[in-house]
Formats: structure tokens, sequence, C-alpha cells
């Protein structure tokens, strides 16, 4: 595309500017690959992805809300509501695992109303909004479990448990699920007029508005679809384990927000986008497999990613100078 | 283009002087830049005398622009030599050219509105002292400056937001050359927010300058500040410079013209033929508390009626209100017969009424996405099977309004961003033209366009018209509404003072309305 700059020495530099992100992502894999005689293994390659199923689920929702030009802290609490109102609706009303899934969902949707409400009708920048989302819902969580305590349902029906541990042809169900969550984004976000919408709202709010769109009404159905979205993540941990665990969603928030950055910067004018989330999700699922594998400290998983993350977006600002 | 006779005494004056001055301060030849898939400058050149102002025009994309980020050290150049007061650069970084006595005034103001005069002027060049800045120092300079060199009363410890947008602008130029460094100063589009009256402001203090022996280089699309203000001119087109113009005076308009499109405009505006035609739109008694009040406003199907008035008079406002950017505090708006309450755009493009907005880089389109996705946002549903984007019918789509309007460079799928003024505004206008509607509101629709796209969008503007739309514009360039309108409607502050054909009105009629200082006895 750029032929002023391919010429000489430049040209070196503006190929390492443009495809830098690829290259670090083959780079590690070749690191990892090298190092470390079980990486390359089929069953560890899926565990990489089973293991980032959950936090593609968060990411995906959080890109949506990133498309829209906004930020979700509060994607941890609706994970939360999801495994909260799924495992409650099972254990204290005997429901069947179906309506459980539903009223999971449903749950988190609440959270999301709570955002849009504040977000749209209040007129509070997205970051705050979310903010105050998650304190509310960090709370409610400790209130309600009187400190925190785990609800543990060990009886819960087998299709719920299948959720997480189930598997179709030896695929895990995780994988199916997110695939699936995966697939209607990318329709919805990269195919659909909705998504070109929302696409327009999250880079000109104000050109949107002159250009008829109802943008007030697309931010708050974003918030609210992120937040069920974040929900079906819940179930799936709670299918897991059995049981509700305050709080467990807040460890999936700086995961996603990176996800989508990094996803982000790969898009050639930095918009998030879903196939970037994917690749972003499997990235950070790469690494801190990697460094397992390799028995390194688990805690510099973190200083690795921030340093891509980082790292990421500084060559994507110099892919934008470059044009 | 008429709207600077007030000044043309001074022109003799001011020319005579520049006369006595003929060094060479700036030589730019055999520039040639290009960007992919454009050769943006094609070895053009630029020379600019010490004293001088030199003005550059040509039309969007023309390289005018591209010249100036080359002198600037925005842009490498590709080929091509540069010369300041002499001395060659083989490269020019932004830093060389500020120590080289070069300074750019920016379309942009980049003033912080909640500071001071003084502390606008010295942001970034504080004058230090032993205890800190030397407030009061500055403050004296800064008034100094602005009286002796800009030829303005100004406060030093008015806030910027306090000021008119033409004072604003005298405090960014202070700002660039209060070091008394500069010597050639290269103004981009100054008087693109500035409206009638405050364009002989900035004016004179460009004439004091020039008293002092600076050089300046003028960006313009409005020729009439050209033949104005300058002494010789540059023309560029497809990235030449086509003609350097010298003798400059009112006749020299339209020789520029030809070098800028390359041939002759037989007719700015096009031919009408409207007769008498039912209401599409009808505004009664429309109020908005501290803006306008009491509007009475019919606009009939094919007609093309202007909103006049100077900033300030209600016009935006009131063309923010008919399309729900703003909520009107009481009064009707019926739109074919019936009664319609717009709380939103959205309602507003659902009835058929649409707005190209004043500000197309901000509100009318979606920059970082490309030409089809801006054309098609408004009408996404016609190019979708059920939900889903169907790409080739949208480009296809797209395509052919870009046909139609001679949207350049000719790719749907080029990022709008990069884009002229002119062909971002094309982009807009087929956005609803896509859309099929009743009535279009255009809120300065030639501004920053060059003279071929003003053309072309007259057309249009009268093609829709042809087809019995109606058609709203407010512009606050007089000749433009004198030339493509049925009826004007002057504002000022916030009442309508008049509603006539534009046949009985002239330019000197209507610019006496739009100032207060006549009534429409005066016209014919």
């Amino acid at each position: 595309m750029n032929m002023v700059a391919n010429t000489g020495g430049a040209g070196l530099r503006s190929i390492l500017v443009r495809y830098g992100f690829l290259i670090i992502i083959a780079a590690f894999f070749a690191f990892f690959a090298l190092y470390t005689s079980s990486f390359l293994n089929g069953s560890n390659l899926l565990n990489i992805v089973e293991g980032s199923s959950i936090l593609l689920i968060l990411a995906l929702g959080m890109t949506l809300v990133v498309a829209l030009g906004g930020i979700d802290l509060s994607v941890g609490i609706a994970f939360d509501m999801g495994a909260a109102f799924a495992i409650v609706a099972m254990k204290e009303y005997e429901l069947a695992w179906y309506v459980a899934v539903l009223i999971g969902i449903g749950g988190g949707a609440l959270v999301g109303l709570l955002n849009a409400f504040l977000v749209v009708r209040l007129a509070v920048s997205p970051f705050l909004a979310t903010l105050g989302t998650f304190f509310i819902g960090s709370s409610v969580q400790r209130v309600f479990t009187n400190g925190g305590g785990p609800i543990s349902h060990r009886r819960v029906p087998t299709e719920y448990r299948n959720l997480a541990i189930g598997d179709v042809y030896g695929i895990p169900s995780e994988v199916i699920i997110s695939a699936v969550v995966l697939i209607g984004y990318y329709v919805f976000l990269e195919r659909s007029i909705f998504g070109k919408r929302i696409h327009a709202i999250g880079l000109q709010q104000s050109a949107a508005v002159v250009a008829g769109i109802k943008v007030r009404s697309y931010i708050a159905i974003g918030f609210v679809l992120a937040a069920a979205t974040c929900a079906i993540g819940g179930i799936i941990g709670s299918a897991n384990l059995r049981m509700f665990t305050p709080l467990a969603g807040f460890s999936y928030l700086l995961d996603a927000i990176a996800a989508v950055f990094i996803g982000a910067s790969m898009h050639p004018r930095g918009r998030p986008n879903v196939p970037g989330t994917l690749v972003g999700v499997l990235f950070l699922g790469m690494v801190a497999n990697g460094l397992n594998l390799m028995g390194l400290d688990f805690n510099t998983k973190d200083a690795l990613s921030g340093l891509i993350l980082v790292g990421a977006l500084a060559i994507a600002v110099a892919q934008r100078k470059l044009r | 283009m008429g709207l600077l006779s007030s000044c043309q005494s001074k022109r003799a004056n001011s020319r005579s002087v520049s006369m006595t001055f003929d060094a060479q301060i700036l030589n730019m030849s055999g520039i040639s830049k290009a960007f992919p898939g454009v050769q943006a400058l094609d070895a053009a050149s630029l020379s600019v005398d010490a004293g001088e102002v030199h003005g550059l025009v040509g039309e969007n994309g023309a390289g005018k622009s591209t010249i100036i980020k080359v002198l600037a050290g925005v842009y490498s150049r590709d080929a091509g030599d540069v010369e300041i007061n002499g001395i060659g650069f083989e490269t020019l970084s932004p830093a060389a050219v500020h120590d080289a006595g070069v300074r750019f005034i920016h379309q942009e103001l980049h003033l912080v509105p909640h500071f001071t005069v003084a502390e606008s002027v010295f942001m970034g060049q504080e004058l230090q002292g032993v205890l800190g800045t030397k407030n009061t120092a500055m403050r004296r300079r800064a008034e100094e400056f602005l009286e002796e060199s800009l030829n303005a009363h100004i406060s030093a410890t008015t806030l910027i937001r306090d000021l008119g947008i033409a004072e604003r602008k005298l405090v960014q130029i202070a700002r660039a050359l209060i070091d008394s460094k500069a010597q050639i100063v290269v103004f981009d589009e100054p008087t693109a927010p500035l409206a009638i009256g405050e364009i002989e402001q900035l004016f004179q203090a460009i004439r004091r300058l020039k008293e002092r022996g600076i050089a300046m280089i003028y960006v313009s699309h409005y020729l009439g500040e050209i033949t104005e203000l300058c002494d010789r001119v540059t023309v560029f087109r497809n990235g030449k410079n086509v003609a350097v113009e010298s003798e400059i005076d009112e006749r020299s308009t339209e020789t520029i013209i030809r070098h800028m499109v390359g041939r002759d405009i037989e007719e700015l505006y096009p031919k009408k033929d409207h007769g008498v035609r039912d209401p599409i739109l009808k505004l009664s008694d429309l109020t908005s508390d501290g803006r306008f009040s009491g509007i009475d406003l019919a606009i009939g199907k094919g007609e093309i009626v202007g909103i006049a008035g100077l900033i300030g008079s209600g016009r935006e406002e009131l063309t923010d209100a008919i399309y729900g950017l703003a909520q009107p505090t009481s009064g009707i708006v019926t739109l074919d017969g019936k009664d319609l309450n717009v709380t939103s755009p959205s309602i507003a493009v659902e009835a058929g009424i649409v707005l190209v907005p004043r500000d197309r880089r901000h509100d009318g389109l979606v920059l970082d996405l490309n030409v089809a996705d801006n054309i098609n946002l408004a009408s996404l549903d016609e190019v979708a099977t059920s939900f889903l984007e169907n790409r080739k019918a949208a480009i296809q789509r797209a395509e052919a309004l870009c046909e139609k309007l001679d949207i350049r460079p000719r790719n749907a799928e080029a990022i709008t961003r990069f884009l002229s003024g002119g062909n971002q505004q094309k982009v807009v206008l087929a956005r609803w033209l896509a859309t099929g509607s009743k009535l279009f509101i255009l809120d300065e629709p030639t501004v920053g366009v060059d003279i071929g796209a003003k053309v072309e969008i007259y057309q249009v503007i009268e093609g829709l018209a042809a087809q019995g739309a109606g058609i709203l514009i407010s512009s606050s360039d007089p000749s433009e509404l004198l030339g493509i309108c049925d009826r004007i409607v002057v504002l000022m502050r916030g009442e309508k003072i008049a509603d006539e054909p534009a046949i009985t009105l002239n330019l000197d009629s209507l610019t006496a309305l739009t100032t207060g200082g006549g009534s429409v006895d005066t016209a014919t």
C-alpha cells in the first residue's frame, strides 16, 4: 500500500512496524515451542483455547462497549451476577437448568441496565458510571453473602455442570459456547448494519447523531448486551466450580481491557474489532500458558501482558504515522 | 466576493509599500511529494519576496496545503530545493523552520478558553525573572504588541473565552510573533471562522505587519480577500504552480479562477425557474428562549430559501431546532401539513428533514470510516439483506453517487479523512441524496470549499429543488444567498427582520439588512 516509504532501509522498518504485532506473536510462539517440550502439543494448544474461553466472552462484551466509544469496568459484576442468579435459581427455587441459565443472563443484564441508565439518562461518563456500578455491585455481593462466602450447590443438574466440563466430539463445551458467542459478535459488530452504526457512534458520536442514528438507544442496548454476554461467562464459571464465588469476575476485567486494545491496535485505523479481540485473548492465554510450562513465576505474566499492551499500542501509533 | 469593498481605498496605499521590497526571502523550487496513489506536488515552486503579501490559491487537492506542510517541516519532500533568506535547507524540521523565522497561523486557534490574553500569548515562552514569571512585563508586552503590530486594542487580562473570534485570531498571531524574530508568516484560511464584520479587523493587522516588512503567505479560498490583500498570487493546480499573477486587482479574479480550474467558469450560479408551490415546511411562532423568538417561515416544494444573519442572530440555533439538535420552547413545526415534534435528529430524518451541518468534519462525517460507509450511514437498511450489510450493494450505490457528484478520488473505500473539504462536503450531500428526503437544511454548505466544487454543490442543490425538495440554506456569504436562493430571510438578534424575494435584494441591501444598517426600502 505504501509505495513511498518502501525504499531501502526505510522498507525494513516499515515492514517491522506494519507487521510488528504479528511478529511479536510469532516470536513468542516460536520461543515457547523451542524452550518447552509440551507447548506445541495438541492437547496443550487446546488447553490454551479452553483456558481463554471465559476471558474471550467477557472481552467480546467489552469490545462492544469500547466500539461504542465507552468502557465497562463492571464486566466482572455482570459475570458475578450471572453466576449468582443461576446458582440461586437452582438451589433456592429448584428451577430447571435452562431456566436458571436464562435467569443468570437476565441477572447480568440488570447490571447493564444500571450502566445504561447512568450513562444515557444521567449522562455520567462510561468510565465513572461503570466504576460506580462496580463498587455498588461488589458491595451488594458482600452484603448478600455475609462478607463474601461462596454459595455452593453440589447437586447442580448434570446438564448445567456440562456447560463447563462437558464436550461434544472431544471439543470442550466452553470452547463451543465461546465460539458461538464469538460468531454472534462477529456477525453483529462486523457484518451487520447495527455494527456499522455502533462503530460510527464510537468513532464520532456527534456525526452519528446528525446522521439520524438513535445514538442513545444504541449505547443503552450496548451496555445491556455486553453485560448479558459477561453473565454467560459467569454461568460457565459457576458450572465449573458448582458454586457462586463472590467477586470472582474481577480477575477478568483488566485482561479483557488489554485484549480489546491489543486487538484495536492491530486494526489499520485503530478500531476495536472482534477478530482483533480474539487474537488479543489468545495471545494473553498463550503467554500465560507458556510461562507456566517454563516453570516461570506466574506473577511475571502480568508484567509481560503490560509490556505487550504498551508495545502493541506504540506500534499502532507508529503505524498510523507511517501512513 | 464583494464583501470587502469597504476597505478598497486602502489598497493603493499598501501596494506602494510593497514595491520598495524585492529581495526574495523564500524560494521553493521543483518541490515534489507523493503519497500512496497521489502525486500531491509535482515539481512545484513558490517564491516570496520580503514585505509582500503573497496569495496562495488553488482548488482543494491542488497542493497548496501540501507545499505549506513541506515548508513547515511536517512532510519531508521527495525532491526540490528550499531556500529561506538565501540559506539552503537540505531537510526541514519544524524547529529549524521556526529558527529561520517562519511562523504558521493555523486555521484552528488552539487557545485555552480560561487563560488570559497575556498567558495565551506567552504560553510556552514565558518571560522568566528571578522570582518566577514576570507577569506584569508579559501583560505590558502583550498589550504593546497587539496595539503596535496588530492594530488591536485588547486588554491583556481579558479571558480568551470573552473575546470574539477575530480577537482570538489576533491573539494567536501575537503568540506566533511576540519573539520578534518572524520574517515569514503563513496564514492558512485565517478568515474561515470569522463573520463579515470581523474580517476587516484581521486585514488591518495584516497590513500593519506588512508595513513592518514581514513577508506573508496568505492561503484562502476567498478570492475577494486575495485580490483585496495580496501583492502577488501563486495559483496551484494538480500539484503544480500554474501561474504567478502580479498586478492584482478586482479584475484578476476571473484570471485566477481560470488558472485554478483550467477552464472558464461560465456561470457560478445555475439558472433557476421556480414558480409558487405548496408549502412543505411551516414554522409558526417558533421560539427558543434567549436564542430566537416568534419565527414564522414557510418553505415551498422546490423552493430555495436562504437565511442570512450575523453570528448571534439565531441563524444556527434556528436550523438546529428544526433538526432536533436543540429543543424550541414553543411554536409549531409542520411538515407536509402534519404537526411534527422533532426531539432528535433521528425523528427529523425519519420524517424527511435532513441537515448538512456547518462543521462537516465534526458533525457531518465519521472521518475514519470510508466514503461508502459515510454515504450509506443514514440508509443502511437499503444496502442490507435483512440486517446484514450487503457490501457489494453498499459499494456500488456509493460509487454511483460518487460518480454523480464527481467525488474524488473515485474510490468509495477511501478513508473520508483524507478527502479534500469540497469532496467531503459532497459525501455529506450524497448521504442525504441516498435517503430521498423532502427538506434539506444546508448550513454554510460551501465554507472551505473550492470554487469548482462550489459550482457543483450549487448544481446539486438546484437539482434537488427541481425534483421538488424544499431547501433551506443558512449562510454567511451574501453573494451565495443572492445567487442561489428564491427567497431570503434575514435574522437579527433572534428575530426575523426581513423575508424578501432574492431578486429584490442586492449585495449592498442584503449586507445592510444583516448588519442592521438599512431596511428593505434601500433595495434594488
